[in-house]
C-alpha cells in the first residue's frame, strides 16, 4: 500500500501572542508540523505495515523542511518538500491543484491520501475536498481511525454528532481527513532521529510538478482575503435533526434569516 | 501607593512550597521603590519587622513570616529593559518578573526599551535567554538571586550568582544601594557598605564558602569578594531587592534527550561513564525506578497529568540531558549509544525532541515528580497539618556520589521511609523527596535528614545546595561552620541591619 501523507508547517499557536490592538504577533513564534498533520501522519505510520510505503510531503517555504524532518523521525519512509515561488499566496483551491500534481505526478498509484482535517493557521478545512475532487476520488472527512479488514478500509468519521463508518476497496484511491490522534504526541528515539537526519528530503518545484504557469499562486487561487479583524460577535449553534431533509432544510434556512 | 491589608490566618502569604506557615498580621504590597522605603520606615517606627516574599515557591520557609508584616513584592514585576557592557547584553527587571516572563519576553517580538543606549536594538531578537533554570520558572527573580537559585543547567552555566551583574536595594535604614559587579570588593575579607548614615565596614564570615560544590548555605565570604555577592543568597536578610540586572547568554538549537535503563545502577553506571566523554551536555538530571513508577501510578488515574507518550515498560530508572544541536551531534550519539549498551541501554530505549513544544514537554516530565510529591503534602496537610514537605537538597563532589546514594538507601531504610530520588545528577546533587504518611515519618525524617546532612558535610559536599537555608535548614549552618561561623554571619546581619527588621528567622540571624 502506498501512503501519501501532506503535511502543513504552522506557528506555534501556544507562542503566538496578541498585542494591545488585538493583532497577532507571530515573531519569535516556532513553525512547527500541526497537530493535525502530525494525526495523519502517525495513523499513516500505524496503517503501514511490511513492504507498504509511507510518503510525507509539504507544500511550503524552505523551513517547512523541518516539518517533514519530523515526518521521517516518526516513521515516514519519504519526505519530499513542494516548494517553488510561484507557489506564493496560494488559496486552498490553488492548493489543492498542487498537491493533487504531486500525488500525480511525483507518487503516482497510492492507495490512500491522508491531511490533517485543517490547519491551525487558516483552518478552511476545504484542501482536503478540493484535494480529493481533482484526483476523482471518493472524500472522508473528519476520520477518526482506519482499519484495514480483508480487501477493504474501513473508515470511521466523526461529524460530532454521529460516528460514520464507511467502507473501501483496497486498490482504489481515497482522500481523508483526520480529525483525531492519540492523546499525546509520539517521540521519536534517537535512533529514529539519527536515521532521519541521514534521509534526504527532495525538493519538487512547479516545472516537475508540469503545473502550466498561473495553475498555483495567487493567480490560481479562487479567494482574495480583502481584509481581517477580530470578530466581537459571539456564536450561538443550534442543532438540527436531520432525519427529514427537507425539515431541517427548513430550520437551517430559519436560523439563517436576519 | 503602599497596599496595606490584614492577613487572616489562612492566607497563603503565610506560607510557600515547604508547606511550613507563620503568622503576621499585616499584607504589605508596594509597586514601587518609594512603596518600599515607606514599608521599612514603617517597620522601624513600630518595632515589627517585614519579611520579604516573592512568588512562595521556596522549599525551606524563607517567606514565610515570624509575625510582623509581609512584604510582598508581587506587584514590582517587569522587564524594564536591555541594556549591554563589556561582558555581553543584559535585562533589567523587577523583582516580581519570572524567568518565565523574561525567556518569553526575549523570545517574543515584544518592543522592549533600552537600559544603555541602543541596546535593545542591537540585541538580535530570539538569539538571547536568561539560562539559569531553577525548574520552578514561575518563581521571581527577588527570590531567584535572594536564594542563589540554580538548577539542572547549573552543569554548564553556573547559579544565579554568575548572571548577576547588578543589584538595587532599599536597605535596613530605608537607604537605597545601588551596587554593579565591579563597583565595590572586599579588601581581604572586609567590605565597605554604603547606607543612609554613611559607609558601614562589614566583616565578613572568615569560613571557607564551598564553591566546589553547588552550594547555598550561608553568606558568601571570601577574600576580595564582590558586594554584590555578599546579596546573592542572603535571603532577604540585608536588604530588600526593588531590581536587578541579569546577564544574557547566548541561545544555540537544543535537543532534548531521555535514555532509559532497567535499573538505577545503571543509570548511575551511564553518567559516571559519561563524565569522561566528549558528550558536553547542558545538563544530567535523573529520575529512579521510584520517580517512574510515581508518574506512571498517577498517569492511570489521570491520563492529562504529562502530555508525554507512557513510559516504556521496561524503564526502571532514566537519564535526562540536551545536546547542542551542531555538527558534532551525531558523534556524540554514537559515543553516547556505546556507553549506553555497556549499561543494558541503547539509543534505541530512548526519546528526544528538538522542537521548543517538545522540550517543554520534556521539562514537564522532570517536573512532574516534585510537583506530584508537593500536591500529595498539600492534600495530607488537610488531614495531618504540622506535616511539611521534606526533600533533601545535598550536594557531593561527583567522584563522592556513589557513597551519597548509598548512604540516601541506607538511612531511608533504617528509619522506615518511603522516597523517590531524581534530580541533577551531574552536579553531584540528588533530591531524595520522603513520601510522608503522618507525624511518626516526619520525625524520623528529620532525623535522616540531619544524618544526611552530616554525610553530606563529609563527603565536602553541601547540605543545602539550591534551596537555601530559610527557617528550616539553620541547624546546618551550625554543622558547616560551628557556633563561630554562624556568629560571624549574624554580626554582619548586625552591622547592616541593626534592629533586625529584614526577614527574621532566615540563616543565622535572629
Amino acid at each position: 500500500m502506498r501512503i501519501i501523507v501532506f503535511v502543513k508547517q504552522v506557528p506555534d499557536t501556544d507562542k503566538v501572542s496578541v498585542d494591545g490592538e488585538g493583532r497577532l504577533v507571530r515573531s519569535g513564534a516556532p513553525a512547527v508540523m500541526d497537530a493535525y498533520s502530525e494525526c495523519a501522519l502517525d495513523m499513516a505510520c500505524g496503517l503501514a505495515g511490511d513492504g507498504d510505503e509511507v510518503i510525507a510531503a509539504s507544500m511550503g517555504p524552505p523551513g517547512a523542511r523541518a516539518a517533514l524532518l519530523r515526518c521521517l523521525e516518526l516513521g515516514a519512509g519519504e519526505a519530499f518538500l513542494i516548494c517553488d515561488p510561484a507557489f506564493a499566496g496560494s488559496d486552498a483551491h490553488a492548493t489543492a491543484t498542487v498537491l493533487s500534481a504531486f500525488a500525480m505526478e511525483i507518487a503516482p498509484g497510492a492507495d490512500l491520501i491522508l491531511c490533517g482535517k485543517q490547519a491551525s493557521d487558516g483552518d478552511t478545512a476545504e484542501v482536503p475536498p478540493e484535494l480529493a475532487e481533482k484526483l476523482g476520488a471518493p472524500q472522508f472527512c473528519y476520520v477518526e481511525d482506519i482499519r484495514i479488514e480483508g480487501g477493504s478500509m474501513l473508515l470511521v468519521q466523526n461529524y460530532g454528532d454521529e460516528l460514520r463508518a464507511c467502507r473501501h476497496p483496497l486498490g482504489a484511491l481515497a482522500v481523508a481527513s483526520v480529525s483525531k490522534g492519540g492523546a499525546n504526541r509520539r517521540l521519536p528515539s534517537v535512533s529514529a532521529y539519527l536515521r532521519a537526519a541521514a534521509m534526504e528530503i527532495k525538493t519538487v518545484d512547479a516545472a516537475a510538478l508540469r503545473l502550466p504557469e498561473g495553475a498555483a499562486g495567487a493567480r490560481g487561487s479562487k479567494t482574495r482575503i480583502a481584509s481581517t479583524m477580530a470578530s466581537g460577535a459571539g456564536r450561538r449553534g443550534e442543532a438540527v435533526d436531520g432525519s427529514d431533509p427537507a425539515l431541517a432544510a427548513s430550520a437551517i434556512l430559519r436560523g439563517m434569516a436576519p | 501607593m503602599l497596599r496595606a491589608t490584614p492577613l487572616g490566618p489562612e492566607s497563603p502569604y503565610l506560607g510557600d512550597e515547604s508547606k511550613m506557615t507563620g503568622s503576621a498580621s499585616l499584607l504589605l504590597s508596594p509597586e514601587c521603590e518609594a512603596d518600599v522605603i515607606e514599608a521599612v520606615r514603617r517597620a522601624r517606627e513600630s518595632g515589627e519587622p517585614l519579611t520579604v516574599s516573592g512568588m512562595r515557591t521556596g522549599m525551606c520557609g524563607g517567606c514565610v513570616p515570624m509575625g510582623g508584616a509581609v512584604l510582598t513584592m508581587e506587584r514590582m514585576g517587569g522587564i524594564r529593559g536591555i541594556g549591554r557592557d563589556g561582558r555581553g547584553f543584559f535585562v533589567r527587571v523587577g523583582p516580581a518578573a519570572t524567568i518565565r516572563e523574561i525567556n518569553e519576553a526575549l523570545r517574543s517580538g515584544a518592543p522592549l526599551a533600552s537600559a544603555t543606549p541602543g541596546a535593545a536594538e542591537e540585541m538580535p531578537r530570539g538569539a538571547y535567554f536568561y539560562p539559569v533554570d531553577p525548574t520552578e520558572l514561575n518563581g521571581s527573580i527577588g527570590g531567584n538571586i535572594a536564594t542563589n537559585a540554580s538548577g539542572p543547567r547549573t552543569l554548564k552555566y553556573g547559579p544565579t550568582r554568575d548572571w548577576v551583574r547588578r543589584v538595587r536595594l532599599v536597605m535596613s535604614d530605608g537607604s537605597v544601594l545601588d551596587v554593579k559587579r565591579g563597583d565595590r570588593r572586599a579588601r581581604g575579607r572586609v567590605v565597605s557598605v554604603p547606607m543612609g548614615g554613611g559607609p558601614v565596614e562589614v566583616r565578613l564570615p572568615s569560613y571557607e564558602f564551598n564553591t566546589r560544590v553547588k552550594n547555598t548555605a550561608g553568606l558568601m565570604s571570601a577574600d576580595g569578594m564582590d558586594l554584590v555577592d555578599l546579596f546573592v543568597g542572603s535571603e532577604g536578610t540585608l536588604g530588600i531587592i526593588t531590581e536587578a540586572d541579569l546577564y544574557l547568554a547566548e541561545r544555540h538549537p537544543l535537543i532534548s534527550n531521555i535514555f532509559f535503563f532497567p535499573s538505577d545502577a545503571d543509570a548511575y553506571a551511564f553518567v559516571r561513564d559519561l563524565r569522561g566523554s566528549s558528550a558536553d551536555p547542558e545538563f544530567l538530571e535523573f529520575l529512579d525506578s521510584g520517580s517512574l513508577d510515581l508518574i506512571r501510578g498517577v498517569r492511570e488515574r489521570d491520563r492529562g497529568f504529562t502530555s508525554m507518550p507512557d513510559l516504556p515498560e521496561s524503564a526502571r530508572s532514566a537519564v535526562f540531558m540536551d545536546l547542542e544541536m551542531d555538527g558534532r551531534l551525531a558523534g556524540k550519539y554514537r559515543e553516547i549509544g556505546v556507553l549506553a549498551e555497556r549499561r543494558s541501554g541503547s539509543l534505541d530505549d530512548s526519546w528526544c525532541g528538538h522542537e521548543l513544544r517538545d522540550r517543554e514537554r520534556f521539562f514537564g516530565l522532570r517536573h512532574s515528580v516534585p510537583r506530584t510529591v508537593f500536591e500529595y503534602v498539600a492534600g495530607l496537610k488537610r488531614t495531618v497539618p504540622g506535616i511539611h514537605k521534606m526533600a533533601t537538597d545535598m550536594s557531593v563532589p561527583l567522584d563522592r556520589l556513589d557513597e551519597m546514594v548509598a548512604a540516601n538507601e541506607a538511612a531511608m531504610d533504617a528509619h522506615g521511609l518511603e522516597r523517590v530520588t531524581f534530580g541533577h545528577i551531574g552536579n553531584g546533587h540528588l533530591h531524595l523527596e520522603i513520601i510522608l504518611k503522618d507525624m511518626r515519618d516526619m520525625e524520623e525524617a528529620k532525623i535522616a535528614y540531619r544524618e544526611l546532612a552530616a554525610k553530606a558535610i563529609e563527603l565536602g559536599g553541601s547540605p543545602s545546595a539550591e534551596h537555601g537555608i530559610g527557617k528550616m535548614k539553620r541547624e546546618f549552618l551550625l554543622m558547616l561552620y560551628g557556633e563561630a561561623g554562624v556568629e560571624e554571619m549574624r554580626e554582619v546581619k548586625r552591622a547592616l541591619d541593626p534592629a533586625g527588621v529584614l526577614s527574621p528567622g532566615n540563616m543565622a540571624g535572629p
